[in-house]
């Protein structure tokens, strides 16, 4: 009952004194809006970021690395190196858990469609192929396919836009590729993706459809036969695991596995790193930056806080007849003292959602800016980069939490002050 | 048959300004005032009415003595209780009018009975019944600055009137208007006094407005000099 009275009175008070009261809240509005534009900022580089990885493929993989201890005096020997024995003996000595990640280029290759135009694709070989997010239809090249040496491909929608037109469904159908080196197969499609937006950006402007070059995914063992080449060792590898199990153990799995392999070599030293965990660990950096950037704006929160303490001493030793009258009409000490709390209460309240909605406002100006300025100058980049701008809730909250507090602290000393006059010496000042 | 609301037995107030000098301001004072009393304290500036004032009315504690309002013993109780009974049993009317600026006259008649826990609608009822009393109801929107002297001390007359208080204490509520206008509030003081039968404790250095009321008490220095009691020829 008397609360909203108080509130009543609080804003009475400073209706009175606007120009006052709004300098009073300057310190709160830029303390409070700079902690909410910096959490701001640092929420929507944290979703930007995760949203660009899950754009860019799925994160169950681990990248499998070797190093050598000491590089002036050792280098890397191929026989050395992760051989493809060791992947099929991963493959085959811990089922179901892991596929390989392994790509090559092939170069182009052409086919006909049934119009006799010419199409061209760009060939991808590999082991175990990781669907995007624009998968459509069909399944992807596995490691099965690699082993049988089977002629399947992948394909996209523009291809089958480009070999069949709409009305034939592509899927089990063969197309005839011809490769760079003159050699020719009957490949299966088994299943196709949505374009990838970055082809979409190669292609010259005023390029007929059927003269866009597409991509496409064929097992990268069926290549090596066609092409009369091979496996070559590598230093690294990513491995795609089987997210059913526990990411740990098979992180450790790995790390035996290979280290292992690596016994017999001590120049060499094995890692096995973990893209989610990396991502978390650069979340982990970047929320540690957020919140001491915060604290150090929050101190401009304290400074607001004793300038609305200030405020208040003065607020009261002008009011102190007020304050004896009301004593006098039978005010308890309590309710004076709640007054003058809620009026500083009010005052960081009232700054601290100015202070909220400035701090809003500037961060999504600058993620506005950030945006523009991407797509300025790194056009070809800005469709792969997703750029997610969002205030910061739980930053919000404790704003709200931390204004009300400030008044509660800085406005307690004052309003008890008031409290505890003499209500003989108030009723006398003049 | 008339109730005692005043008792005061041997009030002694003393200031320590410095432990060697102390200051006696009043020097035993026994007062008894019955319920329905139109009282009159007077004294020259510094003859210690205020201070009498100021222990009457629960603002202050005598240093010795004992003081019953309406049978407690306002000597022994603290800030709280005190401050309890100052908003039940005392009306205070000042000299300066006292209104809380930027605040209505409504909403100054509602403060005593706001501090006393009334509910908003039952104590704005009352406070336009009050305004009603002291002619001041077409006022009751009006901020203090908007109203002259006279109409001020009409609103603070309503405001210590709001919770039905058993004394009605006025410090020279004449003292800041001119004669005419002084006059329409003395008249205001009798007619609460007849009609609502309230017991009014009027404190003015003025022999004649105490010549106004039922009874004159003179202080001075300290002391009562001087005790009428309750005469039936006052001049009203």
């Amino acid at each position: 009952m008397q609360f909203i009275e108080n509130v009543r009175l609080a804003f009475t008070s400073l209706l009175a004194n606007k120009m006052r009261a709004l300098l009073t809240m300057l310190g709160i509005i830029i303390g409070i809006s700079a902690v909410i534009m910096i959490m701001t900022i640092g929420t929507s580089i944290q979703k930007t970021l995760s949203n660009t990885f899950n754009s860019l493929g799925s994160f169950n993989v681990f990248d499998v690395g070797i190093w050598l201890t000491d590089y002036e005096n050792y280098s890397f020997v191929e026989d050395e190196m992760i051989s493809r024995e060791m992947l099929d003996e991963l493959i085959e000595t811990h089922p179901g858990k892991f596929e390989i990640q392994l790509t090559e280029q092939f170069g182009s290759a052409t086919t006909q469609n049934p119009n006799g135009d010419v199409l061209t694709l760009s060939v991808t070989g590999g082991m175990s192929q990781d669907l995007a997010t624009d998968h459509i239809r069909g399944r992807g090249v596995d490691y099965q396919d690699n082993a049988r040496g089977k002629n399947v491909v992948y394909v996209s929608d523009l291809f089958v836009k480009q070999y069949f037109g709409t009305d034939t469904d592509p899927m089990g159908q063969t197309v005839e590729l011809t490769f760079e080196n003159g050699v020719s197969a009957d490949f299966v499609i088994i299943g196709y993706s949505k374009l990838p937006k970055i082809y979409d950006r190669m292609y010259e402007p005023g390029t007929r459809e059927v003269d866009k070059q597409t991509p496409c995914y064929v097992p990268i063992d069926t290549m090596y036969r066609l092409m009369h080449t091979e496996y070559t060792p590598k230093d690294y590898v990513s491995i795609i695991y089987n997210t059913d199990y526990d990411e740990a153990e098979l992180k450790a799995e790995l790390e035996e596995f290979f280290n292992e392999k690596y016994a017999q070599y001590p120049q060499y030293y094995v890692t096995v790193r973990d893209e989610q965990s990396e991502l978390g660990m650069i979340n982990t950096v970047i929320n540690i930056v957020t919140i001491a950037i915060s604290i150090i704006a929050a101190i401009s929160l304290i400074v607001g806080g004793v300038g609305v303490m200030n405020i208040m001493l003065v607020s009261i030793t002008e009011r102190t007849k007020e304050i004896g009258i009301r004593k006098a009409l039978g005010a308890q000490n309590s309710a004076i003292r709640m007054q003058f709390v809620i009026e500083a209460i009010m005052i960081c309240l009232i700054g601290g959602i100015i202070g909220i909605l400035l701090g809003i406002t500037g961060g999504l100006l600058i993620g506005w800016v950030a945006k523009t300025l991407v797509t300025e100058f790194y056009s070809e980049y800005a469709e792969l980069i997703a750029i997610t701008i969002e205030p910061s809730i739980p930053a919000i909250l404790i704003a709200v939490f931390f204004s009300i507090l400030t008044g509660v602290f800085f406005g307690y000393y004052p309003a008890n002050k008031a409290a505890k006059m003499d209500p003989i010496d108030a009723l006398r000042y003049d | 048959m008339s109730k005692t609301v005043i008792s005061m037995r041997g009030i002694i107030k003393r200031y320590y300004i410095g432990q060697p000098n102390e200051l006696q301001i009043l020097n035993g004072i026994d007062l008894d005032v019955t319920q329905g009393e139109f009282l009159a304290i007077v004294g020259q500036s510094g003859s210690g009415k205020s201070t009498l004032m100021n222990m009457i009315g629960a603002l202050d504690r005598p240093t010795e003595g004992t003081y019953y309002l309406n049978g407690v013993d306002i000597s022994t109780l603290d800030d709280a209780e005190l401050s309890r009974i100052r908003n039940k049993e005392i009306g205070f009317v000042f000299q300066t009018f006292n209104l809380i600026p930027r605040t209505s006259a409504l909403k100054n008649v509602e403060l005593p009975m706001m501090y006393a826990g009334m509910s908003r609608k039952a104590r704005t009822a009352r406070a336009e019944e009050l305004l009603e009393i002291v002619e001041m109801a077409d006022r009751a929107d009006h901020q203090p600055n908007e109203l002259s002297g006279g109409q001020k001390q009409r609103v603070a007359i309503a405001r210590a009137m709001a919770n039905r208080p058993s004394i009605l204490l006025a410090d020279e509520p004449t003292g800041a208007l001119d004669s005419k206008t002084g006059r329409l509030i003395m008249d205001l003081f009798h007619k609460l006094h007849k009609e609502e039968g309230t017991t009014i404790v009027l404190i003015t250095h003025s022999p004649e407005l105490a010549q106004e009321c039922d009874r004159i008490v003179t202080i001075s220095d300290g002391s009562i000099i001087g005790d009428t009691g309750v005469r039936e020829d006052a001049i009203h």
